[in-house]
């Protein structure tokens, strides 16, 4: 029995960290479309558990965006890094690479 | 002569409201321009202080530069307890300095946003406590948080009209370089508004300086065009309109 109980946790390290990506947008602004589809398309390349994307519409919740600090849009955050503007795709993978490597840093550490 | 009067918003500092027919234009946006340190964001948080306290006006202070634990110590030694309206709903303060914890680092910026997250941040606080003073403490700062400055003179007009159709008087801070002789470092912040205040803190000899504000323009208004003697006193900031400043 001890043994299955390893085997378990051994899976459970395994799992990749989640990515959290937050977008911030409103209603009003006329870049966010885009920026939320070159999201979507970047992160479509990667196997989707591993990431979580959360949509801030600053509109409806502008307590979200005072929170962070937040108030040109669309702001694109992923892991303490943000980028302003409709973002590239190549600078989105930076980000969530940088991202990948600070979770598992902070894992062995 | 038309009898048609301009509705006023008393600024209730001592001295200044003599100087432009008994106040701002109601609604409308005014420029507070100057170099550091002579005393702009004194004037600006005075301003909202003041209609707290005397008129009953509520306001919103949006601090892009100094942390909020700060301004309220700093405001304190005027004898001006910034804590207490937020408590009573008079005054909400909205950080968006660079000192929040949580503020993520930013490491790009493409030229295609615009500021409706800053309108939509200020206009919640602005009916929550139905504030009818609104200041904006700096804008200038703008200038060194994001390059896209083309985009940013756009936005603030949009920022600007919608603060102030929401019937709230603007006012916006503005540092000028210490070599710079325009108003701000966007060259257009005169633009911006229907009034514009200039402060100054110019040195008189080796070991002296003088302080001075002068009305440069107020739209609707038969303001004062001479430059008049102003100090920080222990109870903020206090204008002499009867007294015009010798290095001027």
């Amino acid at each position: 029995m001890p043994k299955k109980r390893e085997k378990a946790a051994k899976v459970e390290e395994e799992e990749p960290p989640v990515i959290e990506i937050f977008l911030f947008k409103s209603d009003a602004c006329i870049f966010c479309p885009r920026a939320e589809e070159v999201v979507r398309e970047t992160i479509d390349d990667f196997d989707a558990s591993i990431f979580k994307f959360t949509i801030i519409n600053v509109t409806e919740t502008p307590e979200a965006a005072e929170r962070y600090g937040i108030f040109a849009l669309p702001t694109v955050m992923i892991g303490g890094v943000s980028v302003t503007g409709i973002p590239e795709p190549e600078m989105l993978l930076k980000m969530i690479l940088g991202a990948k490597v600070s979770k598992k840093k902070g894992e062995t550490e | 002569m038309s009898e048609f009067t301009i509705e006023r918003m008393k600024t209730g500092i001592p001295g200044l409201d003599e100087l432009i027919e008994g106040g701002f234009p109601k609604g409308d946006t005014i420029l507070v321009a100057g170099k550091a340190g002579t005393g702009k964001s004194i004037l600006a948080i005075q301003f909202l202080y003041k209609g707290a306290t005397l008129y009953n006006e509520s306001g919103v202070l949006v601090t892009l530069e100094e942390p909020p634990r700060l301004i309220r110590r700093n405001m304190l030694r005027f004898g001006m307890d910034l804590a207490k309206l937020e408590q009573t709903g008079k005054l909400a303060i909205v950080d968006l300095s660079p000192s929040k914890e949580i503020a993520p680092v930013t490491i790009g910026e493409y030229p295609s946003f615009d500021l409706s997250g800053l309108e939509a941040i200020i206009m919640n606080h602005v009916k929550r406590i139905n504030a009818q003073r609104v200041v904006i403490d700096t804008l200038s700062i703008m200038a060194y948080k994001f390059r896209s400055r083309d985009i940013l003179r756009e936005e603030f007009f949009k920022l600007c009209a919608a603060i102030t159709r929401a019937g709230c008087t603007l006012l916006l801070t503005s540092e000028v370089p210490a070599q710079d002789t325009g108003l701000g470092v966007f060259d257009i912040e005169a633009f911006l508004a229907s009034g514009v205040i200039v402060l100054y803190n110019e040195k008189i000899s080796d070991t002296s300086r003088s302080r001075s504000i002068e009305v440069l323009k107020l739209r609707g208004s038969k303001h004062s065009s001479r430059i008049h003697s102003m100090r920080i006193t222990d109870e903020g900031i206090r204008v002499w309109p009867g007294e015009i400043t010798p290095s001027h």
